[in-house]
């Protein structure tokens, strides 16, 4: 009798291909492009993504698994969805008889619990190209590819140059990006305004740009953010602070080749004040033409530099452990 | 008597003829100070060349001494990037090998009997002597103060910016490059200030040797025409200008494209159009210029409208036909690398994996600059109060140099040079005040106070702080404390540079050095072994594959040709390589033997925790196999579902059929007890069971296990595949699944 399971599963197994092959291949491919010629990519639940990959299949199938609930809060999700979207519509638009034998497909986490699970998917997004098992265009293996969203959000090119990739010989309709009228409006707007105002502001504006001050005060700032490593945050997108793991936060990063954005700041005033007093006793204070107040000034300016380079190189001690030099209050 | 000696004193420095010596004596010592300070590596492991590019350039310059310059001109390498090759001569900067094969010769004729490997080591520091004196000369032409020039002659000498690249053994082309572009711009300045054709002769042969050198030299391409752009737009074109930049731009380009390698560059790619859209802009204002001296204003205002329109529109319509019809280079991806490294990453992976093409972040500026880093804003803002034009230099060099330094932890060289000069200027402006024995009389000041305000209107176009009149410190206290002060920062400043020098630059990387537990020192000599190993044991021809990074160091040491080298210039060849390292041994085999390849190195750092191994670097030759082979090779596999990058039992199956993980590991549980085998680098306990290797035969590895080579299996005498002849080896038994083995077909080639 130890056949019997063996043959029922076998049985159960053949009746339920029986019914996903209940329509031809052909018949599943008319259903689902007439349904993506009214929206694409089509909108998934776990039967009609079971249907619709089916083997034996002589098309091709796209289908993107993917949580956009707010519950999930997957960012890349929400953010590859427009380019999705975006990508199947200029595709189909550009195929509308079906050349290319391609279907896009949606399958949300929240209509398709069952796939995700049987799957194994911890992640999302994912996207899973099925190629053709019968036809012309048969691959030699069904099981679909995995496109690796490993390096963050993608474009509708780069899917598209994906896609063209794995279905040679068949025609890849081009991803075509809407004119963004609001953006060209606003171009438009926001240019003649400002002509308009840098011609009536003129006469108010010059002195202003010729001001050496403006300038040498620009120059300053400039030169403070980018010897401060505002170029790294800019590039890396480093965290503003990071937590300490008590609790607490963290001001500056641990290691040398690291740094938050709070701390470049911390670093970059701690840079003016330095330079400011420098300037200070260099240009101020010979000016002062009462003794006792350049007196005092001397002194404060004095102080501040000196205490201000000593918590320099404190906390450029945290940064590099085995630093030697330090300068008296932060020892 | 004592009183009287005093007075001789004070009066010895007073004569010009004992200043002039006395910053004679200064600059020999300063320059004396800065060679000695870059010798630490000499001293401390022995003359030799470091790291990787210094390599090649050391075996370019023996074969410029060996050859003659003709034959080096003209030189194809046939021993690198097998097969291609590489035309050498005609793709390297030569102005560095040429000036030490000048040195050489100059010695020989003299009758010195010299080494060209010691010339190579002790060019770099030398080069830093004449550096500092070109800042001397630069900061000079900034102020009057005679100290600044000093100060910053000084700075330049020790700054461990500059240390970085020119330590001795650094045989690079920054070694010669910096001296070479602070002397150019010393030069522009003073053809600017003189407006002398002279002086813009000599700094456009200087601009010369500069792009002779080092492909640098595109920030002088850019800096000259943004200060020239700058002044005209604060409204200061003069004569002098035109004569000084048009004598540097006309030739300099001639002379810059003498060189093979730049050819016809500075006319087409869009580095060097600023230069040239600036050169054209000029004889424009020339033209409106000599127009106004010859027609009536109200008729020249007209003209100048169409006129001005008209070139513009013009310009535009060639700017955009040249570069749709291709005549313009498109902006190149090292170009957009500096605006953001981010695009690398996406696009060129073979730069972003370069360390040098990092971002720097804060610490590095003060790792390198020291106090340097926050006098250069005051020295810039000092530069605000005359604003001459040779101020506007400094200003937009450091605005410039900052970003970029920002952007390329490499470009922080190219910044070093300005930073010293204004920090320079900024401190010897505080200690020009407060060293003045003269003490003002109060009662003089107190009177001025009152009728300030006619000179505060007259100084209305400068800074606001300089609005008053100069009177002077007072007190001696004062005086006293920020003098005190001052020099302690300044010593502070020379320990500084001393411990980076000693502790982060000096190092050859070729040798390691570390630390016994008695304190001892002990030396690693692993790559030395190793490549010392292949040119005793291995024909003189047989190839070498290795990852780009010792390309150069096996041309060099072991003299053995190899596959890809750090000239990086074929992605697909390098990519092949990697593609050969991040696949199965079945894969990998084919594209060994296509290559004739006859060794393969690898650096393993597991057992001594060396962190800069081949398994560290691994992910990037994945990702630069990946950017060619994209279905072939993929990262995602390299990485556990988790999205670990694992060495140990959790590794992928990819990682661990990787040929560059199996040739790390291969024997390495052997060395530890059962269980004990661990990976020092990465910190983890590898299986016990390690990988077996087929195609490949361990030929040689190193004290240290840092170098390993393999030897690639000729092919089975049998005409088995290798995995069956490796078991078979092996003992053990021939598996069923042999049957089901295809027909071995006739090779048809």
């Amino acid at each position: 009798m130890r056949w019997l399971p063996t043959f029922l599963s076998a049985s159960l197994l053949a009746a339920t291909g029986a019914l996903a092959a209940k329509k031809s291949t052909e018949e599943r491919f008319k259903e689902f492009h007439a349904k993506s010629l009214s929206s694409t990519p089509v909108k998934l639940a776990d039967s009609s993504y079971r249907s619709l990959t089916a083997t034996p299949r002589d098309y091709t199938v796209a289908v993107l698994l993917t949580a956009l609930d707010a519950r999930f809060g997957c960012q890349l999700c929400r953010e590859f969805q427009p380019e999705w979207d975006l990508l199947s519509r200029s595709w189909i638009k550009g195929d509308k008889p079906g050349a290319s034998r391609l279907v896009f497909g949606t399958l949300d986490f929240t209509d398709g619990r069952d796939t995700f699970m049987s799957l194994g998917l911890q992640t999302a997004p994912v996207l899973l190209f099925f190629p053709p098992t019968t036809g012309p265009h048969a691959a030699s293996s069904p099981e679909p590819i995995r496109f690796d969203f490993a390096n963050g959000p993608q474009s509708a090119e780069q899917v598209h140059e994906w896609l063209a990739r794995h279905m040679p010989n068949r025609p890849h309709p081009a991803v075509k990006r809407p004119i963004n009228w609001l953006k060209w409006i606003s171009t438009f707007v926001i240019t003649s305004g400002s002509l308009t105002f840098a011609y009536v502001a003129w006469p108010y504006v010059l002195p202003v740009i010729q001001n050496r001050n403006v300038w040498a005060a620009i120059s300053l700032i400039s030169i403070l953010l980018f010897t401060s490593g505002h170029m790294f945050n800019h590039i890396r997108k480093v965290p503003y602070v990071a937590g300490d793991g008590r609790g607490g936060i963290s001001y500056f990063a641990a290691g040398f080749q690291n740094q938050y954005g709070m701390e470049t700041q911390v670093v970059a005033a701690m840079y003016g004040v330095l330079s400011f007093a420098t300037i200070s006793l260099a240009v101020k204070v010979p000016r002062i033409a009462d003794p006792k107040v350049q007196g005092v000034a001397v002194l404060a300016w004095g102080g501040i530099l000196f205490v201000m380079y000593s918590f320099l190189l404190s906390v450029f001690r945290v940064k590099n452990g085995g630093y030697p030099f330090s300068l008296p209050p932060f020892m | 008597m004592s009183a009287n000696s005093v007075q001789v004193l004070a009066n010895a420095g007073k004569g010009e003829s004992t200043r002039t010596l006395l910053r004679v004596i200064i600059l020999l010592l300063i320059a004396g100070a800065a060679i000695a300070s870059r010798l630490f590596s000499v001293i401390r492991f022995e003359s030799i060349i470091h790291e990787f590019d210094p390599w090649f350039n050391f075996r370019a310059t023996r074969y410029l001494v060996a050859h003659g310059f003709y034959k080096f001109w003209d030189w194809f390498d046939d021993r690198t990037w097998h097969p291609l090759g590489r035309v050498t001569g005609g793709t390297l900067y030569p102005g560095l090998m040429v000036t030490s094969g000048a040195i050489y010769h100059a010695l020989r004729a003299l009758t010195i009997p010299v080494d060209i490997r010691n010339i190579c080591v002790l060019l770099a520091p030398a080069f830093s002597g004449l550096t500092a004196y070109a800042a001397y000369l630069l900061t000079n032409e900034m102020t009057p103060s005679p100290s600044a020039g000093l100060l910053a002659a000084a700075f330049m000498g020790i700054a461990p910016g500059y240390i970085s690249r020119s330590v001795a053994g650094s045989y690079d082309n920054e070694a010669i490059a910096i001296f070479l572009l602070v002397f150019t711009f010393y030069l522009w300045i003073k053809a600017l200030k003189q407006g002398s054709m002279l002086w813009g002769a000599l700094c456009a042969l200087f601009y010369g040797y500069m792009v002779a050198s080092w492909g640098g030299y595109a920030f002088i391409t850019c800096l000259l025409p943004l200060h020239a752009f700058v002044l005209i737009c604060m409204g200061r074109y003069s004569t002098r200008l035109y004569v000084s930049y048009t004598t540097w731009y006309a030739l300099g380009t001639l002379a810059s494209m003498q060189i093979p390698f730049v050819g016809f560059l500075p006319v087409k790619t869009s580095e060097h159009m600023p230069a040239l859209g600036i050169f054209g802009f000029l004889q424009l204002l020339a033209f409106l210029d000599y127009v106004r001296s010859a027609i009536p204003s109200r008729q020249y205002q007209t003209f100048l409208w169409l006129f001005a329109s008209g070139t513009f529109g013009l310009g535009l319509l060639v700017l955009v036909v040249a570069t749709s019809a291709g005549v313009i280079a498109p902006w190149s991806g090292r170009f957009y690398s500096l605006w953001d490294t981010g695009y690398a990453k996406i696009h060129i992976p073979i730069i972003a994996s370069v360390s040098e093409h990092q971002p720097t972040a804060w610490p590095a500026f003060f790792f390198d600059l020291n106090m340097l880093i926050w006098l250069f804003p005051a020295g810039v803002y000092l530069c605000f109060q005359q604003l001459a034009d040779e101020h506007v230099f400094i200003v937009v060099y450091a605005l410039f140099g900052s970003y970029f330094a920002g952007v390329m932890v490499r470009l922080m060289l190219t910044l070093t040079p300005v930073v010293c000069v204004a920090a320079a200027i900024a401190i010897s402006n505080v200690l020009d005040t407060y060293l003045d024995a003269r003490s003002p009389n109060p009662e003089d000041h107190q009177v001025d106070d009152v009728s300030d305000g006619t000179a505060k209107k007259a100084a209305k176009s400068g800074l606001k702080s300089t609005s008053k009149p100069v009177v002077g410190v007072y007190s001696t206290v004062s005086k006293s404390i920020v003098a005190t002060a001052m020099t302690a920062y300044l010593l502070l400043f020379v320990l500084h540079c001393t411990w980076v020098t000693s502790n982060a630059y000096s190092s050859p990387s070729v040798v390691l050095a570390s630390r016994l537990p008695d304190g001892s020192q002990h030396i690693i000599d692993d790559y030395r072994e190793a490549y010392q190993w292949l040119r005793q044991n291995t024909r003189e021809d047989a190839k070498i594959m290795s990852w780009w990074d010792y390309g150069y160091q096996i041309g060099g040491m072991a003299d053995r040709p190899t596959l890809v080298d750090n000239n990086t210039w074929n992605n697909t060849h390098i990519a092949t390589v990697g593609k050969a390292m991040s696949s199965r041994e079945e894969v990998s085999y084919p594209i060994m033997r296509q290559h004739e390849v006859d060794y393969v190195l690898v650096v393993f750092g597991g057992l001594l925790g060396y962190s800069g191994d081949d398994i560290n670097k691994f992910l990037w030759m994945v990702r630069i196999a990946e950017g060619i082979w994209p279905d072939e090779v993929k990262e995602r596999e390299f990485f556990t579902p988790r999205g670990e990058y694992k060495v140990d039992a959790d590794a992928t199956e990819t990682m661990k059929n990787s040929l560059m993980y199996k040739m790390s590991y291969y024997n390495y549980q052997s060395l530890f007890p059962p269980g004990q085998a661990q990976d020092r680098v990465r910190g983890v306990r590898l299986p016990d069971v390690g990988p077996t290797l087929n195609v490949l035969d361990e030929a040689f590895t190193s004290e240290n296990w840092i170098i390993r080579i393999y030897k690639v299996k000729d092919l089975d005498n049998l005409g088995r595949d290798h995995a069956s002849a490796a078991a078979f080896e092996r003992g053990h038994k021939k598996k069923k699944a042999n049957k089901k083995r295809v027909a071995r077909l006739l090779r048809v080639d």
